[in-house]
This record gives structure tokens, C-alpha cells and sequence, in this order.
């Protein structure tokens, strides 16, 4: 067991009145760790707020990898129709770190090994403003949010948004990729019953100020990785691989390197950021090749009508990808985003038939 | 030893997996090219069914769901995989799959020695 001086020297101090701080202790395979936590924060947020690298994916209550188990303390488990709450043991006490505040302090078993990290890379509270948004199609919205203070992000990253006109915290990937940058821009797929899209499309949100959480995820891309890119994305799931093709493009990466982007969307309709990519794939001067993959309609020509530079294929882009990608998935990295039917199936294309291993393979796991 | 069988050896084809009922037990059968393995359906993770999930290729079981994987002819793990598969010994005899299966294999989910003092105490 940990001793307690390491504890005490782990617990980093914030300038905030001590009555609304409690103090998190986690037990782990690697040692104990403890953290301030905000009365009424979520331990994930105040722990990885501390450079404390508890277990997460999804961050959102759905994948249940954040799970600890309270040993002692007061929390409030928070979302109690969460996915993921549904499978763990709440009679042993098994919590989601993501959606638990605590009340006390508190003492927490995690079966996970963590290490402490520089809280200067550890993902923070911040708060934000909407501003120009704006509808890409019928039923995707774009808007950028100017930030408290600046953020710096890896391509690929997502950050956690809340509003108090709803419930719960919803995530979404950067669109946009800059270092220490006061201004992100997120994507919005209307879906009926979601809370947070009725909110944006309903109302005039610009000007809205909105809680942001972040960075967040591990999906990411850096241009020291040395590998061609395969990029699957379905509809908005094509957010965080603009800042990859961003990033990418910034480092004339595909100079030296082929990138391959299928984008799925229902119709030639529903395809957007295409002057964007049109662009990427200009300056990658043959490194980069698009395909939008129309499920609902046949592609009228070969390249998009607007746009010489973007391929058209019909199906579902998983297929797309398979039929154009035979033979080329050599020393490839698969990035994945997109409804959770289409990343499985895209999935199975890479490992079945690309042979990509496990550990070339990047997508956030919501499930 | 309680031999009993699962299945032919022609049911489940290369780099597949396919559930089987042994006498009122869930196995899932894995043929990864150079044989089979016999294990419980689920997978060790986070109790995904691996029926669904499971993707063999190149000798290698993957679940799809977090990508845990595992060599097939060593049991090797792979990348971030954290537990070790329970297999169930196997033997191929005149065309047919047979389990030795003295009692059910299962993973302990959240139990007691994950989260034991003893299990703390490593570090």
C-alpha cells in the first residue's frame, strides 16, 4: 500500500474556497492517488483535471470503463439511466467515475493502473460561448465556440459540452486543430430525441455560453506516426478527422505519406466540407486521395460534380473503403468515426481483410 | 475427463467464430486458421457477446469492441489486452470437436479478488 506522506505529496492545492473542495482518494494496482474535487464535479473530470490518468473512453456513461468501486464517502452517482450504470454491481458499491459527484470525501478502488501526468497536458473546466453557427445540410449544424482561456489539443481530440437549458453532458469531437487556441469549432448531427441538437437547431444559440470539458480522447494523429492513413468516417463522425487532415496537411505529411479518406453520407445532398477537402487534397498533390460513398443513391459520375478532386462511390463507405483499399493496406493506420454499426463494420474490414493489428487501429470506444 | 462434443470440424470455417450448446453450456468455437479453440462466449473485458463481436484473421481473435486481442496459438495477448482468454482443452477425433469440460469456464467479473488488498497491495 501506498504510504501516506505520497499521498499528500500527490495532492496538488487550487486556489478555490477549501469549503467547497473534497478530497478524492483512489486505490490502484499502481498505488494510491489522491485529488481535490469541486463539490458536485465528477471524480473522472476532477481527477484527470489533476493529472491523474483514471480509465476512460467514452466520458459520456456509456462504455463503463471509468468504473471504481466506493469503498467510503457521500457521491451522487449522478445519471441513473446511464448505459453503463446497468451493468455494473451498485450493491458492491461499482460507480462511473464520468457520472459520480462526490458529496465527501471520498475513497475509491479502480483496477486500472494510473500514473500521475503534467496537469499542464491534463484536460480542463472551461467556459465558453457559442458563435457562428451555422447549417452545413438539413440536418448538420456547424459552431465554433470562443473559449475562457486558450486550449491546446491534439487532431482527433473531443471535449465535453453542457449547457443548463440540458441535462447531461455531450461529446464532440474538434473540428478545427490549433495549439493553444481560444476558438474551437464542433459538428452537430440533428437526431430526433437529442436533447442537446433540439437546443441547437431550435434556438438562435449564438452568444449561448456553454461549460466545456476537454481535451479529451486517444484517438489521435501526430505527424511523428510514419504510416499511410486510412480514414473512415460516417456522416459527422468526419468532425475530429478534419483536424487530423488539418494537422496532416499543416506538415506537408503527405508528401511522404498516402492518406485515404471515405466519407459516408445518405446523398451527394448530405456531403459537406467538401471545399475544405477538395483543398487538402490540392496541396497533398496526389498524397491524398476522397471518396464520398453515397448509401441512399447512386453517384450520378465518377467525381463529384462540383468538385474533380472527390471521388464518388455508391454503398455503404465501409464497402467503398474495401473495394478501393484491396491490396493497399500495407503500413496503414485505420482512424474511425461514425454510428456504431458503421465503425463495427469497418472494423471488421480492417482487421479481416487489411490485417491492420489492433494496436493501428483508432476510434473513440462510446460503446 | 469429461470429453464431450461440440461440434464437426466442418461447422465453423477458417477465421470464424460460432456459438455451440455442450450439454446445456455456451461455448464459442474459434477456427484461426490453424486450428481451434474452444472458449466461453463472453469476452474477458467487459462481458461483450463474442459471437457478435469476435473477428479471427491472421491467427488473431479480436473483439471488436474495445479491440482486446489475442494470438490463437499461444494465447498471447495482445496491445492493451489486460486478462488472459480460459480455453477449454480440445481434441479433434474422427471429423468431430470434442471439449474436455469437467465444469462451465467463466470469467470473474468485478469479484472480490479484483478488488481484494492483496490485488492493491502490487504495485
Amino acid at each position: 500500500m501506498t504510504s501516506l506522506a505520497k499521498v499528500e505529496r500527490l495532492m496538488p492545492r487550487e486556489a478555490s474556497p477549501m469549503d467547497d473542495l473534497v478530497t478524492v482518494t483512489v486505490q490502484t494496482p499502481s498505488g494510491a492517488f489522491a485529488f481535490p474535487c469541486e463539490n458536485g464535479e465528477a471524480l473522472l473530470h476532477a481527477g484527470l483535471r489533476a493529472g491523474v490518468s483514471l480509465p476512460y473512453e467514452c466520458a459520456t456513461g456509456t462504455c463503463g470503463s471509468c468504473r471504481g468501486r466506493l469503498m467510503t464517502g457521500d457521491v451522487d452517482i449522478g445519471w441513473e439511466d446511464s448505459p453503463a450504470l446497468a451493468k455494473l454491481k451498485r450493491e458492491k458499491g461499482d460507480i462511473l467515475l464520468c457520472q459520480t459527484k462526490a458529496k465527501s470525501d471520498c475513497l475509491v478502488r479502480i483496477a486500472a493502473k494510473i500514473e500521475q501526468v503534467s496537469r499542464e497536458d491534463a484536460p480542463g473546466k472551461l467556459k465558453g460561448i457559442i458563435f457562428d453557427s451555422r447549417k452545413l445540410t438539413h440536418d448538420v449544424i456547424e459552431f465554433s465556440v470562443k473559449l475562457s482561456r486558450p486550449m491546446t489539443f491534439e487532431a482527433g481530440q473531443f471535449a465535453l459540452i453542457s449547457t443548463p437549458s440540458v441535462t447531461g453532458a455531450r461529446a464532440y469531437s474538434m473540428v478545427n486543430y490549433d495549439t493553444k487556441t481560444d476558438r474551437i469549432v464542433f459538428l452537430v448531427k440533428r437526431k430526433s430525441g437529442g436533447g442537446f441538437c433540439d437546443w441547437l437547431f431550435s434556438a438562435m444559440v449564438d452568444g449561448a455560453e456553454i461549460d466545456v470539458y476537454g481535451p479529451l480522447g486517444r484517438a489521435t494523429f501526430d505527424t511523428s506516426e510514419d504510416k499511410d492513413l486510412i480514414i473512415i468516417a460516417g456522416g459527422s463522425g468526419i468532425a475530429g478527422m478534419m483536424a487530423i487532415l488539418e494537422r496532416a496537411t499543416r506538415s506537408n505529411y503527405f508528401k511522404s505519406h498516402m492518406g485515404h479518406v471515405f466519407f459516408g453520407v445518405p446523398t451527394l445532398q448530405d456531403g459537406f466540407y467538401l471545399d475544405e477537402l477538395a483543398k487538402y487534397v490540392d496541396k497533398a498533390q496526389g498524397g491524398l486521395n476522397v471518396t464520398l460513398a453515397l448509401s441512399n443513391e447512386p453517384p450520378p459520375q465518377a467525381s463529384h460534380p462540383n468538385y474533380d478532386g472527390i471521388q464518388l462511390a455508391s454503398g455503404f463507405v465501409h464497402t467503398a473503403m474495401a473495394s478501393s483499399m484491396t491490396g493497399r493496406y500495407q503500413n496503414a493506420l485505420g482512424y474511425l468515426a461514425g454510428p456504431p454499426p458503421m465503425v463495427d463494420a469497418a472494423l471488421r474490414v480492417l482487421i479481416s481483410e487489411g490485417q491492420l493489428s489492433p494496436q493501428a487501429i483508432r476510434y473513440d470506444k462510446f460503446g | 475427463m469429461t470429453w464431450k462434443k461440440v461440434c464437426d470440424v466442418g461447422d465453423v470455417g477458417a477465421n470464424s467464430v460460432k456459438i455451440f450448446d455442450v450439454e446445456g453450456v455456451n461455448v464459442l468455437v474459434t477456427n484461426y486458421g490453424g486450428g481451434f479453440r474452444v472458449i466461453p462466449p463472453i469476452c474477458p473485458h467487459m462481458e461483450e457477446p463474442l459471437a457478435e463481436s469476435g473477428i479471427v484473421a491472421n491467427c488473431v481473435l479480436t473483439c471488436s469492441k474495445h479491440l482486446w486481442a489475442w494470438d490463437m496459438r499461444t494465447l498471447e495477448k495482445l496491445g492493451e489486452t489486460e486478462k488472459p482468454l480460459k480455453t477449454y482443452e480440445t481434441r479433434e477425433q474422427d471429423g468431430a470437436l470434442f471439449v474436455n469440460m469437467v465444469e462451465e469456464l467463466v470469467y470473474e467479473f468485478e469479484s472480490e479478488d479484483e478488488f481484494d488488498d492483496d490485488f492493491f497491495s502490487q504495485s
